[in-house]
């Protein structure tokens, strides 16, 4: 019995080593995965069961409302992202200037979490997106309010991700308000987050957001990592404690997001952002060089039969010009239904108008 | 004779794929501390019970699972799993006579040696527990072990498991 001790003692040793130094050993880890990761399929089998259950037999009345609410949701998302088109064309352009290199439109995939981590003293989840869809050893991942964290091991259809919180994570963040960099480390505590080395006289107080910087290449620039809860000046302390409290759910966002970074160079994703924008214009039925104030005949009369489905649209367009009263396309869109047609403007019209001149 | 020996081994099976289980199971934040080591206590169950069926190997490569699920290194949980059951095994003909009360507490020291090795292999691969209190799960399994030991031991009455 002895001896066999001591040959798995020195055969588990050893596959600590190498699994540890060398990467030998991840094919056999991720054949084992492929069977052993259904355990937190089915552990987590109960609570989409009760999810299915509760969706099935939701009262009416709730749904209603939750869809009411879903569409108001919707309605102003979409409004801000007309908006954003239009920043991040701009941006495009005056990093195109600058001759720096541009950061926009990162593609991102939906991905479920599946299980968390056994182990109380870290904090990793599963989530259902794996080698097998892409997913890349130290890939971003955000829920709808901010980062989250990162791919740190990859299984064929399954992945584990390190939260922001884990002891053993940091990651280079910046003052959204006047661009103060630090460093935001995990505490264990999935609420708190820690600036080190942060100087005493540092403008940095309480309620600031800290986005990513991008220093680390590691995370994309830009994205809201926690908000500062207190600073606390101690005299003894070489350093201001700065404690921070991350934006995203850690400990409860079910759909996350996984970031996939772009490697096209700047030139390339200018182009393409322009291409897209040509085309988006196209669509709706003006050409950019064409001020869409002033309504073009060839362009109306097509429209007209096609008034009908576009009378739906414009919807969210009224809203638009209030929201910038001082600008100049207010009084001409305000202007075009005394003109000659009426209905047979393209309602995207000012939309697009105002996209070119912000 | 042949056939004898391996009746019903399937149903060990099914508990330690139970225990794995168990052992990754969605629970509590406040629980997670507590959470009991399922896989050790069903293996110190059979190789007490079973000894020519269930022993090191089988621990070795149930701890192989268990690293595969935490995301450990892979022969570290198989490490102590392996060291429970050479324990377990070691102290069988006195375990086996124990009365209940005395088996938690050698179940007791038995899981907080182990727990300890975890403590000092994940102190060397950086991921250090910063309190003792990884010791409790030593705790709660021991706790456990009547349960365990009795809800077990019915099951192969039942089942004639040999």
């Amino acid at each position: 019995m002895g001896v066999r001790l001591l040959v798995l003692v020195v055969l588990s040793v050893a596959l600590m080593v190498v699994d540890a130094r060398f990467a030998l050993l991840k094919p056999v880890r991720s054949q084992m995965s492929l069977v052993l990761m259904q355990t937190y399929w089915i552990t987590d089998l109960p609570q989409r069961l009760y999810q299915g259950v509760a969706s099935q037999f939701g009262s009416r009345t709730e749904l209603v409302a939750e869809n009411e609410k879903l569409k108001t949701e919707n309605l102003l998302l979409q409004g801000r992202m007309q908006k954003l088109a239009a920043l991040t064309e701009q941006n495009v352009r005056l990093r195109e200037l600058l001759n720096s290199s541009a950061l926009v439109n990162e593609k991102v995939e939906v991905a479920e979490l599946i299980g968390m981590d056994p182990n109380p003293f870290t904090h990793r989840i599963i989530i259902n997106k794996g080698e097998r869809d892409g997913v890349v050893l130290g890939q971003p991942v955000l829920d709808a309010r901010g980062l989250m964290g990162q791919v740190v091991e990859l299984m064929p259809y399954t992945s584990r991700v390190l939260l922001l919180t884990d002891t053993t994570h940091s990651i280079p963040v910046q003052v959204n308000r006047n661009g103060l960099r630090a460093i935001a480390s995990g505490t264990g505590n999935p609420e708190r987050l820690e600036l080190r080395h942060v100087a005493d006289t540092a403008d940095i107080k309480e309620g600031d957001l800290l986005v990513s910087s991008g220093l680390g290449q590691r995370f994309p620039a830009g994205y809201p990592v926690a908000t500062v809860k207190e600073v606390i000046h101690d005299s003894g302390q070489p350093f201001a404690i700065v404690r921070a409290v991350p934006t995203a759910a850690l400990n409860r966002s079910r759909y996350l997001l996984l970031v996939f970074s772009d490697n096209r160079t700047p030139e390339e994703r200018a182009n393409d952002a322009a291409q897209a924008q040509e085309a988006e214009d196209q669509k709706n039925g003006t050409t950019p060089i064409v001020p869409a104030t002033v309504p073009k005949p060839a362009s109306a009369t097509p429209a007209a039969p096609a008034a009908a489905p576009a009378a739906t649209a414009p919807v969210a367009t009224p809203a638009k010009p209030a929201a910038h009263g001082t600008h100049p396309v207010k009084p001409a869109s305000t202007k075009v239904p005394a003109t000659a047609a009426p209905a047979a403007k393209p309602p995207a019209a000012p939309a697009t108008t105002r996209q070119r001149e912000e | 004779m042949a056939s004898h020996h391996s009746r019903n081994v399937w149903i060990v099976w099914l508990t330690f794929a139970i225990g794995l289980l168990l052992s990754v199971s969605p629970l509590p934040q406040f629980m997670e501390i507590l959470r009991p080591l399922w896989l050790a206590l069903l293996l110190a169950f059979w190789s007490l019970n079973l000894p020519h069926k269930v022993g090191m190997v089988t621990a070795m490569f149930l701890g192989l699972a268990e690293d595969v699920l935490y995301g450990t290194l892979l022969g570290q949980n198989a490490l102590i799993l392996t060291l429970i059951t050479f324990l377990v095994l070691s102290l069988q003909q006195r375990l086996r006579m124990f009365p209940m009360w005395q088996q938690c507490l050698v179940i007791l020291v038995i899981f907080g040696l182990a727990q300890l090795v975890q403590l000092w292999l994940s102190a060397l691969t950086g991921n250090r527990q910063p309190t003792l209190a990884l010791v409790l799960p030593a705790l709660v399994s021991a706790l456990l072990w009547p349960w365990i030991s009795f809800g077990l031991r019915g099951l192969r009455r039942r089942y004639k498991i040999n």
